[in-house]
């Protein structure tokens, strides 16, 4: 199976920080990778690099063997990575819908000119985008939401509206960060779940930086390891969750980090 | 009040989408009936008055324009500027050049085909003009770019408009107004005319994608190039949509004058010009509308009042036209400090029943819309929020609605709570039917 | 000790400048002079900017009119009072007055609301207080040119210039009493920031008036005195500057001074008082030899000698916007700011 996402060597460093270093992660086709460390080992850090939010200084990203290094944020888009922020990446100003039919942006079939002056192919495009968008936001149980600001919906629903504006993108490949931030043991089995079925009925890869041992362990594939700016380890998550050095980076570890009774919950 | 005052550039943007509920036929006669008594009572008054009335009306119908212009800067990417009558009078003077020493127009004649021509090439200059402006504003935001366009305007001022071949000094360069329209009542409506065009390109503005990506921009760019937006070029051509705007602004402004004189162009009117965007509402294009068009008219509307207009000159003293910037300046800031939202939010109850939906004086997904809020669990477990931590990955502190969400949302599973927006994650366990079936 | 060495750096720049011109009757020294004198008004106006900038975080539009409103009161008291006779030492203070009166009443309407506000809304909002001076000078004052005279008469009663002659210019004393106070306000504004508790008090609220009203030091308190004391060296600026300057108008300190004196804050550094009297200085000598090139330097086109300036108009203005955009794309805290 060939590797969707292939970061080689990458590396970055701010001023005399070193932020990461020789990092290589394959992804492979309809795998769920994970990404775990400990808070600081610069996994969001990673996220900025391989979506061109930061440029590495050194080593290549690539994307079904197309090197990406150089593309600017909005091409990578466009090639089919979606992201999600660990702080809800949706813009604050706009409503639900809005937020949903900006996502479509790389998707859209007219031209900035043509909308200007009000060529007929942007009404009916128009229309198209705003279908596809209450589709989403019927999938996901939000269309009672679509017209209201962002401000003042609760945290859990900001996340799930996340969700569908990233599904909006139409993305091959999704780079998740802590879906599972805020949800206690249910949600994030659920979400786990959920996952599983995205990924089989819209092909989807997915790379996703998480906390949550449980579903780590019952959603993931495989799963690499990162502490201060490298790959610690990497292999199947259960090898990866009883490795001691694993364990003495997350600094002893939480009750929820190790109990043999929650790695049972979780689906195979 | 001051609570809800502060966000003049933050204040409600504009909305994109009508909704689902429909006014009946009925309903829709209304509507159409009050719009057509609007724009008719428009145009009947433009039709009725006296002369000098009909030409302050053209000077509303510009400054309409210029405030439209302003507000894709000052409302929709949300920056500053104060040197837009750099935009306008360089786009003035090249209008009338153009008219005058190339095309051959005479003190007494020039053909509407040059006029079109000269506003066309007004309306380029403009662009090119505000295109530098927007390269310099990738790099530069903020108060510095406020200062950076006064000093833009500045130099068009003490540099621009001094170039003898495009100015011709003193004197100013003579543009005739085109043949057939050369009344005052005839140029009215030529202006009304480039409104209505100027309306019809915001309007598609922000029903397209550009307007969306340029919002989304303004509000948070790395989300929007995360979106697939491509920051650079949607800022760029904001600014060139805005100077296109100036640009047509400022060929209707030369040809109305006949003489175009680089004294019109002075730093006291762009900031006026920015003011009037302000009380009418920073994105708002109704409000907009109505507070350059009360800028423009404000000296005629103290002459319709007789005693006042009497007491100003004579007992006073003084021209009503000395009052505009007192009385403008001083709606600006009880703008700012009172009703951000300006002119357009005043009047928003009408102009949402207008645009289809139903009568009401609170914009849907804003006061009348609450979200529960979810209740604030005592935290499921100590190591979740220890693990998460104060900071993000790469040494960030978190934000502190982050970490007040965070508390919110940690809380028990949905069969403990009553209320809907929990229950969405019931969705997710239940699976919603179009989902399943894939 | 960093900006020990820029200014002497800059002194010695203009030092340089002056005895390389010396003896050469059209060379620029005289124009140095002038660009120094001129520069101390920038210098003090930037001072003001410079204070609201370092207490609110914001750049104050209204810096100008504070200079105008001085003028004009001073005007009021000693040209248009006809029944007692009232000396310019009297007028003066009563303008200094008017202008802080107008500094704290901006303060109170304007500032104080929007202390939370995102900072464009604070500069539309000086924007607006600005224009409302403005058109409250117009309806007062119409919109025509008064003269004001100066504090010391440019000649004597037989018509001898009474100044003193640097390199074939003679300097008016208005022009050194300016660079004079100026050279002051250095001294007792230095001392004071870094040496009385007040002055201290200041600049901590300035930094993160969070912490300041935690320690105890009041926010409002020092809100009032830092728009006061900016108003205070507005005003002056405006009675020192408008004699010489050939009128009196509505907004005549806005048009005039107050982009090339934010020029001045920007390049010595928003958050630097020692920075707003260089970059004064250099402002000013920046756009006086502009001049001077534009008068001496030609270009031959089609065999007709042409002076620079009659091919690029307001050669001086353009100078300045171009330092402010080196400054602001190269080093946007300027020579001796702190912070980007």
């Amino acid at each position: 199976m060939s590797s969707v996402l292939n970061i080689k060597d990458t590396g970055i460093r701010f001023g005399g920080l070193v932020a990461l270093k020789d990092v290589n992660i394959q992804v492979p086709e309809w795998e769920i990778v994970g990404l775990i460390g400990p808070n600081g080992a610069g996994k969001t850090t990673l996220f900025n690099c391989i979506m061109g939010a930061y440029q590495a200084n050194t080593g290549s990203i690539e994307y079904r063997d197309r090197d990406i290094s150089l593309l600017p944020t909005h091409r990578r888009v466009a090639l089919g990575i979606g992201r999600t922020f660990q702080n809800i990446g949706l813009v604050r100003g706009l409503t639900v819908l809005e937020n949903c039919l900006v996502a479509q942006h790389p998707r859209i079939g007219y031209g900035a000119i043509g909308a200007l002056v009000g060529a007929p192919r942007s009404f009916s495009e128009e229309r198209r985008l705003k279908r596809y968008a209450m589709e989403v936001l019927d999938f996901l149980g939000l269309t009672h939401l679509a017209h209201s600001q962002l401000d003042g919906l609760p945290y859990g629903t900001l996340k799930l509206i996340e969700i569908g504006t990233v599904l909006a993108t139409d993305p091959d490949l999704l780079l998740l960060d802590e879906p599972s931030s805020g949800m206690g043991p249910d949600e994030a089995h659920a979400l786990g779940e959920r996952l599983l079925k995205l990924r089989k009925t819209l092909n989807l890869t997915v790379l996703m930086i998480e906390h949550h041992v449980p579903l780590v362990v019952g959603v993931c594939d495989y799963v690499y390891v990162l502490n201060f700016g490298q790959i610690m380890t990497s292999g199947r998550p259960q090898e990866v969750q009883r490795h001691p050095e694993v364990i003495a980076a997350y600094l002893g570890g939480e009750a929820e980090g190790t109990s043999e009774e929650e790695a049972s919950d979780v689906p195979a | 009040m001051t609570a809800s005052a502060t966000e003049v550039m933050e204040a409600p943007g504009p909305t994109l989408e009508a909704e689902r509920w429909s006014p009946s036929a009925g309903g829709w006669t209304a509507r159409l009936l009050v719009l057509a008594a609007i724009f008719g009572g428009v145009i009947w008054v433009t039709a009725i008055v006296p002369n000098y009335w009909a030409d302050r009306i053209s000077l509303a119908a510009i400054f309409a324009i210029i405030g439209l212009s302003l507000n894709i800067v000052l409302g929709y990417v949300g920056q500053v500027s104060l040197g837009h009558h750099g935009f306008v009078g360089i786009a003035a003077f090249v209008a009338a050049y153009y008219a005058t020493e190339k095309a051959g127009c005479s003190l007494d004649a020039c053909s509407f085909g040059t006029f079109m021509t000269a506003t066309v090439v007004a309306a380029l200059s403009g662009a090119v003009v505000a295109m530098l402006l927007g390269l310099i504003a990738l790099r530069i935001k903020g108060l510095y770019l406020a200062l950076i366009t006064l000093a833009y305007g500045f130099v068009a001022e003490r540099s621009i408009f001094e170039i003898p071949f495009l100015t011709r000094g003193g004197a100013g360069m003579p543009a005739t107004r085109p043949d057939g329209w050369g009344t005052d009542r005839e140029f009215a409506f030529l202006c009304f005319f480039f409104l209505a065009a100027v309306i019809f390109v915001d309007w598609r503005l922000l029903r397209s994608k550009v307007g969306r990506a340029i919002l989304a921009i303004k509000h948070s760019e790395s989300v929007a190039s995360t979106y697939g937006v491509n920051v650079t070029s949607y800022k760029v051509l904001a600014f060139i949509l805005s100077g296109i705007f100036a640009g047509i602004a400022g060929s209707l402004l030369a040809f109305r004058a006949e003489t175009v004189v680089s004294n019109d162009f002075n730093f006291a009117i762009a900031l006026l010009w920015v003011l009037m965007v302000v009380v009418g509402g920073l994105g708002n294009r109704v409000g907009v509308i109505i507070g350059s068009a009360f800028f423009a008219l404000f000296p005629f509307l103290i002459v319709l009042i007789g005693p006042l207009d009497h007491f100003i000159r004579d007992t006073l003293g003084r021209e009503p036209d000395y009052f505009t910037i007192v009385i403008g300046s001083a709606l600006a800031i009880l703008t700012i400090i009172q009703y951000p939202g300006g002119i357009g939010e005043q009047v928003s109850p009408i102009t949402r029943w207008l645009g289809g939906k139903r009568f009401s004086l609170h914009a849907e997904g804003h006061g009348g819309h609450k979200p529960k809020e979810a209740k604030a669990a005592k935290p499921a477990t100590g190591g979740l929020l220890a693990k998460v931590g104060l900071h993000n990955e790469d040494g960030t502190e978190r934000s502190d609605e982050a970490l007040a969400a965070l508390g919110r949302a940690v809380e028990r599973p949905a069969s403990h709570d009553p209320g809907p927006p929990p229950d969405v994650w019931g969705a997710l366990v239940g699976g919603k039917k179009k989902g399943d079936e894939r | 000790m960093r900006t020990g060495i820029v200014i002497g750096a800059t002194v010695a720049l203009l030092a340089l400048v002056l005895i390389l011109g010396a003896g050469d009757d059209g060379g620029p020294n005289a124009y140095v002079v002038i660009g120094i004198a001129t520069g101390a008004i920038y210098g003090l106006v930037a001072l003001g900017l410079v204070l609201v900038y370092k207490g609110s975080r914001v750049f104050n539009f209204a810096q100008g009119e504070f200079g105008t409103v001085a003028a004009f009161t001073v005007f009021v008291l000693m040209e248009q009072v006809r029944s007692v006779d009232i000396p310019y030492w009297a007028a003066l203070p009563a303008g200094l007055l008017v202008a802080v009166a107008l500094g704290l009443a901006m303060e109170r309407v304007v500032v104080r609301p929007l202390m939370n506000s995102p900072r464009i809304t604070l500069l539309v909002a000086t924007i607006a207080f600005a224009l409302l001076t403005v058109g409250v000078e117009i309806v007062l004052f119409l919109p025509e040119a008064k003269v004001l005279e100066p504090l010391i008469a440019a000649t004597d009663a037989s018509g001898n210039p009474n100044g003193v002659e640097i390199f074939n210019y003679i300097l008016e004393p208005q022009n050194i009493i300016i660079v004079g106070v100026l050279a002051l306000l250095a001294v007792v504004l230095g001392y004071f920031f870094s040496k009385t508790d007040l002055g201290l008090a200041v600049l901590a609220t300035s930094q993160d008036s969070f912490a300041t009203r935690v320690v105890g030091i009041g926010v409002e308190r020092t809100s009032r005195f830092i728009w006061g004391t900016a108003a205070f060296l507005g005003g002056l600026a405006g009675i020192l500057y408008v004699p010489i300057s050939g009128s009196l108008t509505p907004g005549a300190m806005t048009s005039g001074i107050l982009i090339p004196a934010f020029t001045a804050a920007v390049l010595g550094g928003m958050t630097s008082l020692p920075g707003a009297f260089l970059g004064g200085i250099v402002i000013g000598c920046v756009q006086s030899l502009a001049n001077w090139a534009g008068n001496t330097y030609t270009l031959t086109i089609d065999d007709v000698v042409k002076p620079l300036q009659s091919i690029i108009p307001g050669l001086p203005d353009v100078a300045i916007i171009i330092v402010l955009l080196l400054v602001l794309l190269i080093r946007p805290q300027g020579l001796l700011g702190s912070e980007a």
